[in-house]
């Protein structure tokens, strides 16, 4: 079987059907474009909260009468942990004098006190790919756990809303992602089942002059190929427009929008995938070659 | 070369051929005649595989078609050369392509596939055409090109079901003349006809059929 034959078959084959290859084209296209933009929302979403744990905080506040050595072992024992980042141990003493710069002019109200009032805390900072809102939480209740720790403080309502936000539109991407892919093979599946079915009499033909099942469906394959990677491209283009919109025209208006990330990569892997997804959508629409 | 043994084929339990013994040796030209609906395009189909007998063996070639794997019928076909009743040939190819596409399918190179379509084409009287579309050709001519696409690629055996239902006598006759000549050349031909002219005086052996019984042998 020459390949030659096969590709100016396809090529025929694509330019006698073309109203139906065009608008497969299309649907592919838009399909392709709504799976970049969740992909885009959910990228760009995980981007901006990869940084959050790194400014996240949690206190430790120590009992007020414990030796300095228990403290000691207390930052030795929390240092050894992978999934903080960094300790600092504040001293009573340290801690009096930030509330005294804190309170600036309003410091003499802190002299009535007497003694210092406040306990010696530690502050810890965390890996970033280590923890999540559940995590910390079983950080916090081990830390409490450790003798001469008073009580352990951090954001837990904000880390969990953070989390839950990360997860449900993760989610919500991998829903809309696969849904929208079998989508894009149901289409390509449909097109090239119509063409199949418009071909029948072809196909008969071919088998009773001794074709092989492989000269029978290349054609068919290469052109789901050809519908899936101009859908791709066509995408790409949508794609590309529209990150050109947002970075040099709405960020003027809404500054934000600036922090956005176009990964480029996506402009080449879309007709990449659509190829891939046209073919698959051939291959199953073609089935098995009964003689 | 192609040998029946006992076979019968029933459609809906009606029987379209009934206990068919014969032997077509190698290099032999033979007719297959009888009325309409006598079984003759039935027992072709046998031959290429689009249809299987219900009883007995047929044995194409070295192969036997009972124990014939799905794989290895593209294999038979290549090795038989079929002109259809009803043509059979593609509409949206020319003339060219629609010889060519039994070479193509055969793996022959495009170069090769050039000369020997055009040499195929001159042996009908059909170089002419090349570039045609079939539904610009008369009857007589489509007929021509089936046959064209039949023996390009020079397979032992070639099957033909009503070669000559579209022509006019003179026609027939050349087209009858091909087939000979196809025959001097080594390959076993097998034609289905009602048109007891076209093996008159032809010396070759003529197998008649009726109702789907094999009834008898002559000579033409």
């Amino acid at each position: 079987m020459t390949l030659s034959f096969s590709l100016k078959h396809a090529i025929q084959n694509f330019g006698r059907e073309k109203w139906i290859n065009i608008l497969s084209i299309f649907t592919i296209a838009s399909s392709l474009f709504i799976i970049t933009l969740t992909f885009l929302v959910v990228y760009n979403i995980e981007l901006f909260t990869a940084n959050l744990p790194e400014r996240f905080t949690m206190m430790v506040y120590l009992k007020d009468n414990l030796s300095e050595e228990d403290s000691r072992n207390i930052v030795t024992a929390l240092q050894s942990r992978r999934d903080i980042r960094s300790v600092n141990y504040i001293s009573k003493d340290a801690a009096l004098k930030e509330l005294k710069r804190t309170l600036k002019d309003a410091s003499s109200i802190l002299d009535g006190l007497g003694d210092n009032p406040l306990s010696p805390s530690i502050e810890l900072k965390f890996n970033r790919d280590m923890i999540t809102s559940s995590s910390l939480k079983n950080i916090s209740e081990t830390i409490k756990a450790m003798p001469g720790v008073d009580d352990v403080y951090y954001g837990e309502k904000i880390a969990e809303a953070i989390h839950n936000l990360k997860s449900s539109l993760r989610n919500i991407g991998i829903i809309l992602f696969f849904t929208i892919l079998s989508g894009v093979i149901f289409v390509t599946y449909s097109t090239v089942k119509i063409l199949f079915y418009r071909k029948k009499e072809e196909i008969e033909i071919l088998k009773l002059l001794g074709a092989t099942t492989s000269f029978i469906r290349i054609p068919f394959l290469i052109e789901g190929g050809v519908i899936g990677f101009f859908g791709g491209v066509l995408g790409s283009v949508g794609t590309l427009s529209l990150s050109f919109a947002v970075t040099y025209r709405l960020s003027t208006i809404i500054p934000l929008l600036k922090t956005l990330v176009f990964p480029s990569e996506m402009f080449l892997l879309l007709p990449m995938i659509g190829t891939f997804l046209g073919i698959l959508g051939a291959t199953i629409a073609i089935g098995r070659l009964r003689f | 070369m192609i040998t029946f043994t006992h076979v019968s084929k029933y459609y809906d339990n009606q029987p379209v051929l009934r206990d068919i013994t014969f032997t077509l040796p190698k290099g032999e030209m033979a007719y297959i005649t009888g009325p309409t609906g006598a079984g003759k395009s039935t027992l072709l189909k046998l031959i290429y595989h689009a249809e299987k007998p219900d009883e007995g063996d047929i044995v194409v070639g070295d192969r036997q078609l009972q124990s014939l794997k799905t794989s290895r019928i593209s294999l038979l076909r290549r090795d038989i050369g079929i002109v259809f009743q009803d043509f059979k040939l593609l509409n949206n190819f020319t003339i060219f392509d629609n010889v060519a596409l039994a070479l193509r399918i055969r793996g022959i190179n495009e170069k090769d596939i050039r000369s020997v379509v055009s040499e195929t084409l001159k042996r009908v009287h059909l170089r002419h055409k090349v570039d045609s579309y079939p539904q610009s050709l008369s009857g007589g001519e489509q007929q021509r090109v089936v046959i064209a696409r039949a023996f390009v690629a020079e397979p032992p055996i070639i099957l033909a079901d009503e070669p000559t239902g579209n022509l006019d006598p003179n026609t027939a006759t050349q087209i009858i003349r091909l087939f000979l000549d196809i025959n001097l050349r080594g390959a076993t031909i097998l034609i289905a006809t009602h048109n007891r002219e076209l093996f008159k005086y032809t010396g070759k052996r003529v197998l008649k059929l009726d109702s789907g019984n094999l009834i008898g042998e002559e000579t033409g």
